[in-house]
């Protein structure tokens, strides 16, 4: 079996000197990280080589972290402008997540973008939760609607951070904004649960691409923001593994935690198991002689 | 907004709003941002950086910035923890009060019902998971100040108002305030709940609350673990306050078949019932119907439920009741002193009422109970 492919590109100009996310830059990124993913040439070949043209996209994000610390506008529209690339409609492109509150708050402008993708929180009007309870595991809950009834290919664009419960959360718990009741499933360090949520048909059937915005890695205190542990990493990880980008994430936590002098996430107690529960379960690989990591710096 | 559309979709979510109330555009409305939509909660503790330990119940939920309990209803904002269920009822209806149930209170009255989005454990077999697993976001609410809780039961011509159908401890604040605002009415207040919570609140509770129904739903800490994601200790502890309390307790046990019917546990726990709380606290051994996600198992077969209030009576506790099996014998109770059916009951129906003073008509054998 070959390794599980995970990419992880910075650039330097990632930042502009007043602090914002380059566009440019992130452009730049996803076509490199894609190309390098997918081994196609083209950004369009690429996408295509991932999404059929009549795919229902879902790119969910995560905005509860507000300005700050949630997935960025900046990022998820050129995410969906990659996925468009492809030859998808961009009316069949969706950005998601649970609340327009918060989604509004993340500097998101929530609406029925008619003419191109759409930005959208579950509690929209016409939107809601599915009507059948998932019982899948020692998980119950309600799905989205957009993730049940509208997405037929989903991306996990999550923000990388440290947990203080799961130790990591990134592209696989970020379905937990999925589901209408994932306070419920914090316990144990998040395990079984996030692996579980994941495995439910609603993702599992779905999922196809995780992204995680590493712009700003949150890498110690998380999820809430500190900018005393919020490092700007300037960067993105890919894959298709979902539990190999989430192993590889854990590692750039544990990277930069290192940097600023903390104890890793094993000695505190709170290394994120979830992902040996996501192994177990056949989700994907997390041992790094399983994963083959292509890092890349933009100049 | 959400809550029309979450609504459609979860159709039968169990919403029950007494007629009579705004309508529902009114409520939608005033909803989100209206007065009141955050209230500072009590009991937590403010921690560095922004974080704040929860001390209402026994998880003591430690949460950073944006981060809500496992309750859902309760939220950290920059440090400081909010209850976002304060007067947001999600339910309000008028139900006999055998409905709780409970059996020496105020027979043949109704109270005035209500509960908030929200619990604090999550039952495997809850019989109203659409609202008690929900955030508050989620479900049709309506406002409902402390006032005119106490106002609507007056109005009602409801002697008390029971709080109840999801966990009341997670809104606590409102519940708190509402029982003293309606005590200074002359309205009694009743509280259903699965006994999860720490000893400080529930002391606070007990000052404004007359009578209180524990939920033990096993007696087994694995029990608890698979199937209630809470702990049995606590529980326990809830039950031993409330008995050494001024409040009237009673105590329900859903007999659910094959996970907690085991007729040596259910023995032990009446025992563990009449030493610590008493042989007059009554016990009332309930049918389980299939629900939300234990739908692969029978509604308890009524043998066994009568087997469990044999063994209850016979390690010596006086009042024991099978519920959830209309028309049966064991809904009446019955003088210990002569055996006369005291209080007749049919369902949620009261056939007679033979206690006079607190004792029974017939022998003048005291019947515990808050009874007037």
């Amino acid at each position: 079996m070959a390794a599980s492919r995970v990419v992880v590109v910075k650039a330097a100009g990632a930042w502009t000197p007043s602090g914002a996310p380059d566009a440019t830059a992130i452009a730049r990124m996803f076509a490199r990280g894609f190309a390098l993913l997918t081994g196609e040439g083209s950004p369009a070949a690429a996408a295509a080589s991932l999404f059929r043209p009549d795919d229902r996209v879902g790119i969910k994000v995560n905005t509860i972290g507000g300005r700050a610390l949630s997935t960025r506008p900046e990022v998820a529209l050129s995410l969906a402008a990659w996925v468009a690339g492809g030859g998808l409609p961009e009316k069949n492109i969706v950005v998601w997540d649970r609340t327009t509150r918060e989604l509004r708050e993340a500097g998101y402008a929530p609406g029925d973008g008619k003419a191109g993708v759409r930005i959208l929180g579950t509690d929209a009007d016409g939107v809601g939760y599915g009507p059948d309870l998932v019982s899948h595991l020692g998980v119950g809950s309600l799905f989205s609607r957009i993730q049940t009834g509208y997405v037929t290919a989903s991306i996990s664009l999550a923000v990388l951070k440290d947990h203080g419960l799961a130790g990591v959360t990134a592209g696989m718990k970020n379905y937990f904004g999925a589901i209408h009741n994932p306070n419920k499933y914090h316990d144990s360090g998040c395990d079984p649960y996030v692996a579980e949520v994941f495995d439910a048909p609603p993702v599992k059937s779905r999922h196809r691409l995780t992204v995680l915005d590493a712009m700003t890695v949150q890498f110690h205190r998380g999820p809430s923001f500190h900018a005393r542990w919020a490092a700007k990493f300037g960067g993105f990880v890919f894959g298709l593994d979902p539990v190999a980008v989430d192993s590889v994430g854990w590692t750039i936590i544990e990277r930069l935690r290192a940097g600023a002098g903390l104890q890793t996430l094993e000695v505190e107690g709170r290394a994120p198991k979830y992902l040996a529960t996501a192994v177990n379960m056949g989700l994907g690989r997390s041992d790094p002689a399983a994963i083959e990591l292509i890092e890349e710096s933009l100049a | 907004m959400n809550r029309r559309s979450f609504l459609r979709g979860t159709a039968g979510a169990g919403l029950a709003l007494s007629a009579g109330l705004p309508s529902l555009c009114a409520r939608l409305a005033a909803e989100d941002g209206g007065p009141d939509a955050r209230v500072e909660a009590r009991h937590y503790v403010k921690l560095a950086d922004r974080e704040i330990e929860c001390r209402l119940c026994p998880r003591l939920c430690r949460l950073g910035d944006k981060e809500r309990g496992y309750c859902g209803v309760r939220e950290n904002v920059g440090g400081t923890y909010y209850t976002l269920v304060y007067g947001k009822v999600c339910s309000l209806n008028v139900d006999p009060i055998e409905k709780k149930p409970f059996f020496h209170v105020l027979p043949g009255t109704t109270a005035l019902s209500l509960a908030t989005a929200g619990c604090n454990v999550n039952c495997k077999f809850c019989q109203n998971w659409e609202i008690s697993q929900a955030r508050p976001e989620q479900v049709e609410t309506i406002d409902l100040s402390p006032e005119a809780a106490a106002a609507r039961a007056a109005d009602a011509r409801c002697p008390s108002i029971a709080y109840t159908y999801t966990e009341p401890t997670v809104f606590f604040e409102y519940m708190v305030d509402t029982a003293a605002r309606a005590r200074q009415n002359g309205i009694r207040n009743v509280v259903v709940t699965g006994g999860h919570i720490n000893a400080e609140p529930l002391a606070e509770l007990l000052s404004v609350v007359d009578a209180v129904k524990v939920d033990l739903k096993g007696f087994t800490q694995d029990f608890y673990t698979r199937y209630v994601r809470g702990e049995l200790g606590p529980v326990l502890e809830t039950i031993r306050a409330v008995a050494r309390s001024k409040a009237w307790l009673e105590i329900v046990y859903l007999v659910i078949p094959t996970l907690n019917d085991r007729m040596d546990l259910i023995r032990e726990m009446a025992r563990w019932v009449r030493s610590e709380a008493g042989a007059d606290v009554p016990l009332h051994f309930s049918r389980f119907h299939p629900m939300y996600l234990v739908k692969n198992l029978p509604p308890t077969p009524v043998s066994t439920l009568e087997a469990a209030r044999r063994a209850a009576l016979e390690e010596g506790l006086r009042f024991v009741y099978v519920g959830n099996v209309p028309g049966h014998e064991a809904e009446d109770t019955n003088c210990p002193g002569c055996g006369t059916t005291v209080v007749a009951r049919t369902a949620y129906r009261i056939d007679a009422v033979r206690i006079d003073k607190g004792k029974c008509e017939k022998c003048g054998t005291l019947i515990p109970g808050l009874w007037t």
